[in-house]
């Protein structure tokens, strides 16, 4: 095994290094003793500490987390479905219509989006009487919307290449195409979709804009928590659950890593 | 892993994620929606304690959020604390709030008397706001980083900011203003002996010419920078909001680094104003009663004295002085001594149409011109 | 299969019902309503425009004129098309980077141990699990002039005065760049994982050396990638306002910021909606070549 032996990994450390220094800086941080970022005040751990009592945080998070999960899912099912379409379905009757509509999304600056979505939550409200006031339902079909068009671009990039020969000859022998499609594509657009997945539930984690303009009483996301505190200066608190997420989700993938290469040796 | 496994999982957690949002609707509940950190840590809990409502309490940053919501109708809050100016003006105009039940906020008996007429600008008749918090708009600056490029700068004057002879000796450690034309405009015009409160395309045009060749000066325009700027040494003169200058000049003692800076705020002597961020109750608001209740609250004077003590803004209500500490009762950028009040000026009036979108304009044109 | 030329059989129309009726209504309505209000006058009530039409009578009446005035004044303003032409300039150049450093990333994530991909993967996005706001302000703790970077570079000789990089468009490259570095990995990866190593190897074997392999072979077929990591970075970058607001200088005119303004600081909803209806319609053309692109690179579709 010959080929750039070196290069390649240096280059992907290099990326992560890059990746990571925001990162580092933020974790040093979120021991500063005085409330303002920029200002080192002397080493305290007591915003870890405040975190842990504070409820509003907590709990912002908490609904950014499930908000986060069921945007994705939702935007994971929608874009799928649509990237489907596009590459699969060949011409139909509006599909120029569908194509511009999935890709659209990406387009639309948030805060028109925002504006947009909350006067056709408040008109479909005033002629249909759903949805009930803003809260966790517009918030979700907010992020799904915007995902979707995120989805749909990379699972069609992978679709598009795929190698047809197993779906065809499942076809020749019989089986419906509902079938095909779940046992024989879904697995091998398999890291279109997890990446699909993660790149939706990033977005939807971290979206501010849009979220302000949905959301209702007593739903506020934690990105909306954190713009909102920026005038008294974003406290240390979110360095410090920042800090804990980066710490936990890297046990998880190293653990997780350790017992897949693990598992692959064995098999040796 | 196979597919319909994974499915069946996603679907459960989409479901269970679903279902923990269903929330069923309490009568005794009240929706305020506020600056964040604009209450004390018990304040909410001690309303909950004594009137058995319950607080869903939701945050924002900046008034433009608010006033989106507002405009769109239906926001589902029942107390919200829009700026005086230039917000709650228009959001009058607008028909967004309903008249207060005196009747129903005793306390409201309390509000300084100068304050209710300045706010009468705004609010004709003073129906549909209450003032919550009030500071001006000053500079806050480097004493070290001033003093030794000046020495004898006229900081308790606009001059600092404002006069080309002056300014232009700080560019070099950082001046900053605010992002918000309806604070610079008025305050050049009270720099050039003008009427601060005159909302004409004539006094625009003026104070505008008079900006566009300072542009060169100021650093970066923005209203949210400059308070850690300023807190770390990186800017050394910004225009700020006395109560968010308050907390910057504190940050700053906090700091352990060599170089501390020592942060001075001043309002300057020729006039300025005064922001008045005031509660109210959206004319659609689903609880009423329980909002008034909470606004009565607010004013009562040990409550509101708790909130001018942890967040440093000053509040109107006269009889709250005798619990406030002392180190923000005398210090004159929040509790101004009368010859400085006698020249602040507050709540502008709504603008008249099409002039916001001239302000805006023109604005945008001085913050993007690269000289 | 049947044929699926001008309509579609049930089976088809069943895939295709819930992704179109899910963008018709929270996707389409919402953007007729933008449009909308693009037509309408600014007025002083709720809403801050003359509707177009009237909700409430139970039913929908035409209940003012529709005119075309707002777009005008935004054309006849240099400001925007300056702002528009900015933005594209600076959306561009940070794609090109991205696009650069995202690459190679990608590409070595690809060709890692099958047991190692996910958890490389999962690194790269685990940054931004944590809050947008408090990595720009790391950036920015990073950038100034006696932040990190220039500490650095001027306590190893590199430099005697420090770079100014914050408040300056340089800043919104990086922040950009950085932001939107998973975006453009995660597409690139999707479609690099196919590749069939097989083919390196009999490139390898007919005598090319690596670089040349790689010119030849995994590039061209990572194209679809390259395309979709470029739409989902570049048009997004666009319209983006927080970076260049945090990190860039006040004197960047930018789309972002422009729309808030008018948005916001005058309440000039019509405007605004104009605005956006514009930046939808001027991106218009670079999206579609983007997909006539990704359309172009999809294999024939299949037909009777």
């Amino acid at each position: 095994m010959t080929r750039r032996p070196l290069l390649l990994p240096v280059l992907l450390n290099l990326g992560y290094a890059f990746l990571y220094l925001p990162i580092a800086v933020l974790v040093v941080y979120s021991f500063n003793a005085s409330r303002l970022v920029t200002v080192w005040g002397g080493f305290s751990t007591k915003w870890y500490a405040q975190l842990a009592h504070d409820e509003r945080f907590l709990d912002a998070a908490w609904l950014s987390l499930r908000v986060a999960v069921t945007s994705a899912t939702g935007a994971l099912v929608i874009g799928t479905l649509a990237a489907v379409v596009l590459v699969r379905f060949g011409a139909f009757r509006g599909r120029g219509l569908f194509s511009a509509l999935v890709a659209a999304p990406l387009v639309m600056p948030e805060v028109i989006m925002g504006l947009a979505l909350l006067l056709t939550f408040v008109a479909l409200e005033q002629i249909l009487g759903w949805p009930h006031g803003r809260g966790f339902l517009t918030l979700v079909i907010a992020h799904v919307t915007l995902c979707t068009a995120f989805v749909a671009v990379v699972v069609r990039s992978r679709l598009s290449q795929m190698d047809r020969s197993l779906e065809e000859a499942a076809l020749d022998l019989g089986a419906r195409p509902a079938k095909v499609f779940a046992v024989i594509t879904l697995p091998l657009i398999a890291p279109a979709l997890a990446g699909g997945w993660l790149l939706a539930f990033t977005l939807s984690l971290d979206d501010v804009v849009v979220s302000q303009f949905v959301t209702g009483p007593g739903t506020t996301t934690l990105p909306i928590e954190v713009f909102s505190s920026i005038r008294l200066g974003v406290s240390p608190e979110i360095n410090a659950l920042g800090s804990l997420i980066v710490a936990a989700v890297s046990v998880v993938i190293l653990t997780a890593s350790w017992l897949l290469t693990r598992g692959e040796a064995e098999r040796d | 892993m196979s597919v319909r496994l994974f499915a069946h999982m996603a679907l459960t957690l989409l479901l269970l994620f679903a279902a923990t949002a269903a929330r069923a609707d309490d009568e005794k509940v009240v929706n305020v929606y506020n600056w964040s950190d604009y209450v004390a840590k018990d304040t909410l809990e001690k309303f909950t304690r004594e009137t058995g409502i319950k607080v869903r309490y939701d945050t924002y940053g900046d008034n433009e959020i608010l006033d989106a919501k507002l405009m769109t109708g239906q926001s589902g809050y029942d107390v919200v604390f829009p700026s005086a100016t230039p917000f709650f003006a228009q959001q009058i105009k607008a028909g967004i709030y309903r008249p207060l039940d005196r009747s129903k906020i005793p306390n409201a008996k309390g509000v300084d008397g100068d304050v209710m007429t300045s706010l009468t600008r705004a609010d004709p008749g003073n129906l549909y706001g209450l003032p919550y918090m009030m500071s001006a708009t000053g500079l806050g600056y480097n004493v070290d980083a001033i003093n030794r490029r000046m020495p004898n700068a006229p900081v308790d004057s606009w001059r600092m900011l404002f006069d080309p002879a002056v300014v232009s000796r700080f560019k070099s450690c950082g001046v900053t203003l605010l992002d918000t034309p309806t604070e610079v405009v008025p305050a050049m015009l009270t720099f050039m002996g003008r009427d601060p409160l005159e909302q004409t395309p004539a006094a625009l045009d003026t104070a505008m010419h008079a900006l566009a060749p300072l542009r060169a000066n100021y650093r970066y325009l923005n209203s949210d920078k400059y308070r850690s700027d300023l807190a770390s040494g990186d800017t050394c003169l910004a225009h700020g909001y006395i109560g968010d200058l308050v907390q910057v000049r504190a940050r700053a003692r906090e700091s352990k680094a060599a170089n501390k800076p020592n942060i001075a705020i001043v309002i300057p002597k020729e006039g300025a104003m005064v922001n008045i961020d005031v509660m109210a109750i959206p004319a659609d608001a689903p609880h009423p009663d329980a909002a008034h209740a909470f606004i009565n609250f607010l004013l009562r004077p040990d409550i509101i004295a708790d909130i001018t003590n942890a967040v440093g803004y000053a509040n109107a209500v006269n009889a709250s002085l005798q619990y406030i500490s002392p180190e923000i009762k005398n210090d004159p950028v929040i509790y101004p001594p009368a010859d400085i009040k006698a020249r602040l000026f507050s709540a502008l009036p709504p603008a008249p149409p099409g002039f916001d979108r001239q302000r805006t304009r023109a604005w945008t044109k001085f913050r993007t011109d690269r000289q | 299969m049947t044929a699926g030329r001008a309509k579609l059989d049930w089976g088809r129309r069943a895939v295709l019902t819930l992704p179109f009726v899910w963008l018709l209504a929270f996707f389409l309505l919402p953007f007729i309503i933008v449009a909308a209000i693009s037509l309408a006058e600014s007025r002083v009530g709720i809403p801050p425009y003359v509707p177009l039409f009237d909700w409430t009578q139970g039913g929908v009446w035409p209940a003012s004129h529709a005119s075309l005035d707002n777009f005008v004044q935004l054309f006849q303003d240099d400001l925007y098309v300056d702002a528009y032409l900015h933005s594209l300039s600076v959306a561009g150049i940070s794609t090109a980077i991205c696009l650069l450093i995202g690459y190679p990333m990608a590409l070595a994530i690809a060709r890692a141990a099958p047991a190692r991909r996910g958890p490389l993967l999962m690194l790269v996005v685990l940054p931004f699990w944590t809050s947008f706001l408090i990595r720009v302000y790391a950036w920015m703790g990073i950038l100034k002039d006696e932040g990190l970077l220039n500490s650095l570079l001027q306590g190893l000789g590199l430099i005697d005065q420090p770079l100014v990089i914050l408040n300056t468009d340089l800043a919104i490259y990086i922040g950009i760049v950085y932001s939107y570095l998973p975006f453009m990995i995660l597409p690139l990866y999707a479609t690099l994982e196919r590749q069939d190593p097989a083919l390196l190897e009999a490139a390898a074997d007919l005598g090319a050396r690596p670089w040349r392999a790689f010119l030849s072979v995994t590039l061209p077929l990572s194209l679809p990638g390259i395309v979709a990591g470029t739409l989902v970075v570049f048009i997004p970058a666009v319209g983006e306002y927080v970076i260049p607001d945090l990190l860039g200088g006040s004197g960047s005119n930018m789309l972002g910021k422009a729309l808030w303004d008018v948005f916001a600081m005058s309440r000039d909803w019509p405007t605004a909606a104009a605005l956006a209806v514009a930046m939808l319609a001027a991106l218009v053309l670079p999206l579609g070549l983007l997909n006539r692109l990704q359309r172009r690179l999809e294999p024939a579709e299949e037909g009777a």
